[in-house]
């Protein structure tokens, strides 16, 4: 018997063929038509009509039957809520049943219906079956807390679920342990980063934890590493103990266990190291042990070496130490992916030393003559990096690099012309006679990045190439058909020629290429430096020397190397997660939304929202969109009035159409982004006329050429005002990446007092894109825009296809939308257009476009305060803070009023005290104290303020401020 | 944890679809397929965990279908795709095998195991063994269309040729046939630099076990006495006696969590009890001294006759013990673009001594092809046994003349082959003892298989 068959029927009247099917009281027959119900499901028909008779098919002593119709209701407790509990009777009895199987199932189902009614009937059975006899009902609940959490979030904590999940963590079972470690580590997720410490490690939560080890199923011990991984300890010896316990996971054929415990380990010997004896013996011995372990994830399937290698090239950074002995077996194999081959790339680069380079020099010459040009050449470049990277190696560098020179091969010769250049300029003056090499094989250029590299090359040592103006004038030839690139290095070549040797020819060079630059062409960058060298050689040629040959700083290679702060935290507290795989900080990718409940009066809405929101750009700003919640919302109100009376199971489909009429008077329970833009909608068919009051706003600016500033003066002024320049632009953050559609970029800024949002949208569509509206969700500021018509001023509102549309957003506070503590700087942005329908994204609020101007306060007061305030929070910011002065002026550009400033004697610390006010979200006067020592990384910063949340906001704010970023 | 999980065919459909969280929208299907079909960075593939508008999405691909799994929070990415491939074995030990028509006749099993594998996106166990308590429903067994065509062993790694539903040992109707496979499957990493010397070689082996004996009887592996492992029995490095080349050494190896190996250290046994399903017991690799299984030499020399001719030249010995013999071996030789026309003459030189075969029948085992689109010279063998030596003499059409850079342009040579029978790191299983004391008559099946074969091997010119 197999369930193809199931598939095969596509008839008319099938689903009324079904029905008579499930209500017949032949067993096998009954059990065929819900596995054919469930394979309909499954290839996406609906069959939710169906419901009330195959709950019906539930009340059965028969397992399968029982399992089969369980399945059918897992499914659409998720999509259908209304209908799932319709089933709750059923539930609670058989979460009562005998048999554990049944009372797990029943649990199980219960908390997947995300409908705030079903919490009334879930309590009592999740509470027994806490407490269950049976490990497997016990595992289960525990999960299931986490899924009612996410409904509601109070209830939990009321009914003691919380604390119960903790005493589970001493359960005799592992795999209970695990889960109700994994539904804690949920919860807490859930609660975002203001809540409170489920966990509340101790020494005795870490002893259970440890002791659980050993006896879990591999995905249970990745919970624990992870849990233990997160556990803050300053003692070496407990780390000691940690590591000891951690150390044989790494055996395990599980590569996530092996990661996981990697994290741990590693984590570990930062504590140990800063042990009284630096614990180096110790950090020596495990960096022993962890290095085969990590090379055999490099033997398993090219998924997880992806992974591995990703996590690999953090650990090298970090402590190269660890796998400072195997640069072989990172040695590419002719059959690995691309995207494996990459990696192995990059930590053979980070891996090289002057013990191994000739080995590894042969490997890059290997890969430098594959097939696959993008490996080849990122081959070519790593060889120039090893260059750069280490200095005794060079000279075989770039032996190697004129071999492949040789073999002629066009992109070959290119991308080794590209690194040699990088070389010159790690080794002025050391390494030019083989520049005759390159200038043979000038023709095979065709690539802006090598072109403007070899005439960099040319400028650069124009005195020691006798035909450095023959050269230079073949390239000056297709001068006006370049790229900017090119032009731009063409011009500065010429200039040097000039300087180093003013012959007739360079000459007339010179001034041909300055006319062509000033006066030919529509590229200002182009046009500004070609009037600055004008300038400068027209008023004072020695002066133009010291500027133009001026000596240049030496180059490091960093071209792929990590932010220190960032680095850190992606070792520390990120590594074996998907940012390590990113080497990304997680705020930059996670977009975790809790997802609305569905409440009884809703129910209705919630389906249709579901439903459209499976068709891409059609969404609920529809003009019937609020009509049809209304109407189905009624529906909904009449299902939760049978929701006990399982024997006259309400038609649905009936219910919405009844109630269209009652629309108007529907009451609207959310104030979500959706409801908003949808009632703006409804005020007018076409794009409203609200936008013409709009578009007043002065500041909203069209980028394009930004307007020519003539250089006759001396220097570029900078492009001043609101209105953005084009740098100023691509200097915003990216909010929506989405190539070949619309892309949002934009920043909170404080300007004159006011919270401004300002946007820069590129339609990368093929058509205009209009109708923009911008709405806000409720957040912790209650901040919304002033007009959700955004002004675009060009005809009719509308971004033209490939430009970027500059617009600035004032936003308002509004009490009324403030969520509930805790403080999140989470803002959630809905853009609506017409072509393109709505997109949202997410930012966060910066601490300096919240902080007022009036903030400041008397010192005498906020001592008077600093006593009177709840104690404060306290943490150390992984920032180095160049100098006192530097922070102070940081801060103050930043609306920190900066109060006082000393130096602690005893550690040589700088401390400063200073304020804001911050009154979005009421958070009121904030008062912080930070240490540090020039310099050096670490800043430690207390926070003291009426409410304990704002601590975390000034923590995660203060990094930006500090670096100067803001 | 993971939000969504679904298998899709290879057109895009899906074919099984969880929900679990309910944060991500249903039409990620869509966009994961979008994505990984047109990765947009160069032509190359997508790499395992990638993400689009805040949702990471994580696949791997198994039996032609592709399993993914989405999620939108900071998870371990290893987690998931261990995950992914866990849910493949399971599929595979409780279907007999994994393909989407596999899928397709057992889905309602697929949805009964996934219930009980993850609850709310967190993996539960994940044991075959344990499932087997909670799964009702019966499997139908799908062996795959092409199996018969192919030779018992096909380059997959793990046990091949099995394709059995877990479910059949808890049958008493009679039928029930008490089986246990012990695999050594070993995969074989090695480049040989242009003067014919190994520039780096390397062995990835697991010992894997596919057991399918009611009531789950202790048993009992012995492997060779002469084992050395690294890290483990000599600490501070190896000394002279297991440079010699007579004992078998791994550089590192880990054991499955059933595997008790209290006396491991002492003879070399392990005991377990083996779970139902198919595991791998023990995963190891080395670099010590194992020999080649193949030798090839290429020259390129000049045609006398014609400036714009070329004769190429690959030797080929193959050097397993004349007892084994390579099967489906495969040598590809990548030639440069200005090459137009080849024209092959084959011979075995010296055919191997016995068993050998005539010269003739072993030209009968050999075909050559030339792929004039991806410029690849192609040298195929039905069998080849231990001990045995061939030639291939190819005469390469130029478009200009010839040079000496040829030379360095023909290459690197892969090699492509499956040995069965064969170990290439010399372990063995000395025997495998089913201990079950109550029952004299109790004599279920064992097999004990060894397979060697090509992952990368690599001649470079």
């Amino acid at each position: 018997m197999s369930d193809g068959k199931y598939f095969s029927t596509t008839k008319r009247g099938e689903i009324h063929e079904l029905k008579e099917e499930l209500r017949s009281l032949d067993r096998p027959k009954k059990k065929d038509a819900v596995k054919k119900v469930i394979a309909a499901m499954t290839v996406g028909k609906d069959v939710s009509m169906l419901f009330p008779d195959v709950v019906n098919c539930m009340q059965t002593d028969d397992l399968e039957l029982k399992k089969l119709v369980y399945l059918y209701l897992i499914n659409y407790a998720k999509t259908q809520p209304d209908l799932a509990i319709m089933a709750v009777n059923t539930f609670v009895k058989d979460s009562q049943d005998p048999n554990p199987l049944i009372r797990a199932l029943a649990v199980r189902t219960m908390g997947c219906i995300r409908v705030d009614k079903i919490t009334e009937y879930l309590c009592d059975p999740l509470q027994r079956c806490l407490k269950d006899d049976d490990p497997y009902v016990r595992k289960t609940a525990a999960v299931c807390v986490a899924k009612l959490y996410d409904i509601n979030p109070e209830l939990v904590e009321d009914r003691g679920f919380l604390d119960m999940l903790r005493e589970m963590l001493s359960d005799a079972n592992p795999m209970v342990v695990a889960n109700a470690l994994a539904a804690l580590q949920e919860i807490q997720e859930l609660a975002g980063p203001g809540g409170k410490d489920l966990l509340q490690m101790s020494t005795q939560t870490l002893n259970k934890l440890l002791a659980a080890l050993n006896e879990c199923t591999e995905w249970g011990q990745v919970f624990i590493l992870d849990s233990l991984a997160a556990y803050d300890t300053r003692d070496p010896k407990d780390a000691e103990k940690i590591a000891e316990r951690v150390l044989p996971r790494l055996q395990h054929v599980n590569s996530a266990v092996v990661l996981s415990a990697v994290k741990v380990i590693l984590r570990c010997m930062d504590v140990v190291a800063l042990g009284p004896s630096g614990g180096e013996d110790t950090i020596k011995a495990w960096s022993k042990k962890m290095a085969p372990p990590l090379v055999t994830l490099l033997a398993a399937e090219p998924e997880v070496q992806y992974v591995a290698l990703r996590n690999i090239n953090l650990i090298v950074q970090r402590r190269p130490a660890v796998l400072a002995n195997e640069v072989k077996v990172f040695f590419c194999k002719y059959n690995d992916p691309l995207y494996v081959k990459m990696e192995k790339l990059e930590i053979m680069i980070r891996l090289a030393s002057d013990k191994n380079i000739d080995q590894v020099l042969l490997e890059l010459k290997e890969y430098a003559q594959e097939v696959d040009v993008d490996f080849v050449r990122k081959a070519v470049r790593a060889i120039g990096r090893c260059a750069v990277a280490l200095e005794k190696a060079t000279e075989r560098c770039i032996n190697v690099l004129l071999e492949l020179i040789q073999t002629k091969v066009s992109y070959v010769v290119q991308e080794a012309i590209i690194v040699i250049k990088d070389i010159f300029r790690r080794y002025p003056n050391q390494y030019e006679s083989i520049i005759a090499t390159l200038c043979d094989n000038l023709d095979s250029l065709d690539e802006p990045e090598a072109k403007s590299s070899m005439v960099w090359i040319i400028g650069e040592y124009a005195e020691r190439i006798d035909n450095a103006d023959e050269l230079l004038e073949a390239f000056l030839e297709t001068f006006p058909e370049e790229t900017s690139m090119v032009q731009l290095q063409l011009l500065t070549a010429t200039v040097k020629l000039f300087l180093k040797k003013p012959t007739e020819s360079a000459q007339k060079m010179i001034s041909a290429v300055l006319s062509c630059a000033t006066t030919e062409t529509d590229n200002p960058d182009l046009r500004d430096r070609a009037y600055i060298y004008w300038r400068l050689l027209s008023t004072d040629p020695e002066a133009a020397k010291d500027v133009v040959l001026a000596e240049k700083p030496v180059i490091a290679d960093d071209s792929s190397s990590l932010d220190p702060s960032l680095l850190e935290a992606l070792v520390s507290r990120y590594l074996a997660t998907v940012a390590a795989v990113y080497h990304r900080p997680p705020e930059t990718f996670v977009s975790r939304q809790r997802l609305a409940v569905t409440r009884a009066d809703e129910l209705g809405a919630r389906k249709f929202e579901e439903e459209d929101g499976s068709v891409p750009g059609a969404m609920v700003s529809d003009n019937n969109a609020a009509a049809a919640a209304g109407a189905a919302a009624a529906a909904a109100a009449s299902s939760v009035g049978d929701l006990l009376d399982m024997s006259d199971p309400t038609p649905m489909p009936a219910a919405p159409v009844a109630a269209a009429a009652v629309a108007p008077a529907a009451p609207r329970g959310l104030d979500d982004l959706l409801g908003g833009l949808g009632s703006l909608d409804m005020g007018g068919g076409a794009p409203p006329a609200a936008s013409t009051s709009a578009s007043a706003d002065p500041f909203a600016a069209l980028s394009g050429p930004a307007p020519a500033t003539s250089l006759s003066g001396g220097g570029a002024a900078p492009v001043a005002g609101a209105g953005m320049s084009p740098a100023a632009l691509s200097q915003l953050p990216t909010l929506l990446a989405n190539p070949g559609g619309v892309s949002v970029q934009g920043r909170l800024v404080r300007q004159a007092g006011q919270i401004v949002y300002q946007l820069a949208l590129r339609n990368d569509t093929m058509a205009p894109v209009d109708g923009l509206m911008i709405q806000t969700n409720r957040n912790s500021f209650g901040l919304g825009p002033a007009s959700q018509v955004l002004a675009i001023p060009t005809p009719g509102g509308a971004v033209p296809p490939g430009s970027v549309a500059a617009v600035r957003v004032p936003l308002l506070i509004d009490v009324s939308k403030v969520t509930p503590p805790p403080l999140s700087t989470g803002l959630q942005v809905a853009l609506r257009t017409t072509q393109v329908g709505v997109l949202y994204f997410n930012d966060a609020v910066p601490l300096s476009a919240l902080t007022e101007e009036t903030g400041s306060m008397e010192a005498a007061d906020f001592l008077a305060a600093w006593k009177a305030l709840p104690p404060e929070a306290s943490a150390r910011l992984p920032l180095a803070v160049p100098s006192a002065d530097v922070a102070k002026q940081r801060l103050a550009a930043a609306n920190l009023f900066v109060l006082a400033h000393r130096q602690v004697p005893a550690t040589g610390q700088d401390a400063i005290y200073a304020t804001c006010r911050i009154t979005a979200g009421g958070v009121g006067q904030v008062l912080l104290e930070l240490k540090f020592v020039a310099g050096a990384g670490g800043v430690d910063v207390s926070v003291k303020a009426e409410r304990q949340d704002v601590a975390q906001l000034v923590f995660d704010g203060l990094p930006s401020v500090l670096l100067g970023a803001a | 944890m993971i939000s969504q999980f679904y298998i899709l065919s290879p057109r895009g459909d899906v074919i099984i679809r969880k929900d679990y969280l309910g944060d991500v929208p249903r039409t990620s299907s869509e966009v994961f397929f979008r994505n990984s079909k047109f990765w947009k960075e160069g032509d190359g593939e997508a790499p395992p965990v990638f993400n689009v508008d805040g949702v990471t999405y994580l696949h791997i691909k198994e039996g032609g279908v592709q399993l993914v799994a989405t999620t939108r929070a900071n998870l371990s990415p290893s987690f998931v795709l261990e995950f992914l491939r866990r849910i493949c074995t399971i599929v595979k030990d409780y279907c007999g095998f994994l393909s989407e028509d596999a899928i397709r006749k057992n889905v309602v099993l697929v949805y009964e195991l996934l219930d009980e594998v993850v609850d709310y996106g967190f993996p539960q166990s994940t044991a075959t063994e344990t499932l087997k308590q909670f799964v009702v429903n019966e499997p139908t067994v799908v062996a795959p269309a092409y199996y018969q065509a192919k030779p018992l062993f096909s380059l997959n790694k793990g046990p091949t040729g099995v394709f059995k539903s877990v479910l059949e040992t808890t049958r008493t109707d009679g039928k029930r046939r008490d089986e246990i496979f012990v695999d050594v499957v070993e995969r074989i990493t090695c480049t040989f630099n242009a003067s014919g010397y190994i520039a780096s070689a390397q062995v990835d082996g697991a010992v894997q076990i596919k057991s399918y004996l009611a009531g789950n009887p202790p048993i009992k592996i012995k492997l060779n006495d002469d084992l050395l492992i690294g890290k483990r029995d000599a600490p501070y490095g190896l000394d002279a006696r297991s440079s010699e080349g007579h004992t078998v050494v791994l550089d590192d190896c880990n054991f499955h969590e059933v595997a008790n190996l209290d006396s491991f250290d002492v003879d070399r046994t392990i005991s377990l009890v083996p779970p139902d399903g198919e595991f791998a017991l023990m995963n190891y690799r080395t670099t010590h001294g194992f020999k080649p299984p193949f030798r090839l030499h290429v020259s390129v020399d000049a045609d006398p006759n014609s400036e714009y001719k070329a004769v190429v030249t690959l030797k080929l010995w193959c050097e397993v013990p004349a007892d084994k013999s390579a099967s489906g071996l495969e040598v590809e030789v990548p030639t440069p673009r200005y090459v137009q026309r080849v024209h092959c003459d084959l011979s075995d030189a010296h055919a191997s001594g016995g068993k050998g075969g005539p010269a003739g029948g072993g030209v009968a085992q050999q075909a050559w092809d030339y792929n004039e689109k991806g410029h690849l010279l192609r040298w195929k063998f039905k069998k080849c046994p231990g001990g045995s030596e061939y030639t291939l003499r190819a005469r390469l059409t130029l478009e200009k003349p010839y040079g000496a850079s040829l030379r360095s342009e023909i290459g690197p040579v892969n090699l492509r082959f499956t040995i069965p029978m064969h170990s290439a790191s010399r372990i063995a299983l000395k025997y495998l003892q089913i201990l079950k004391k109550a029952d004299k008559n109790y004599n279920p099946y064992r097999w004990v298989r060894y397979v060697t074969s090509s992952n990368s091997y690599t001649f470079r010119t």
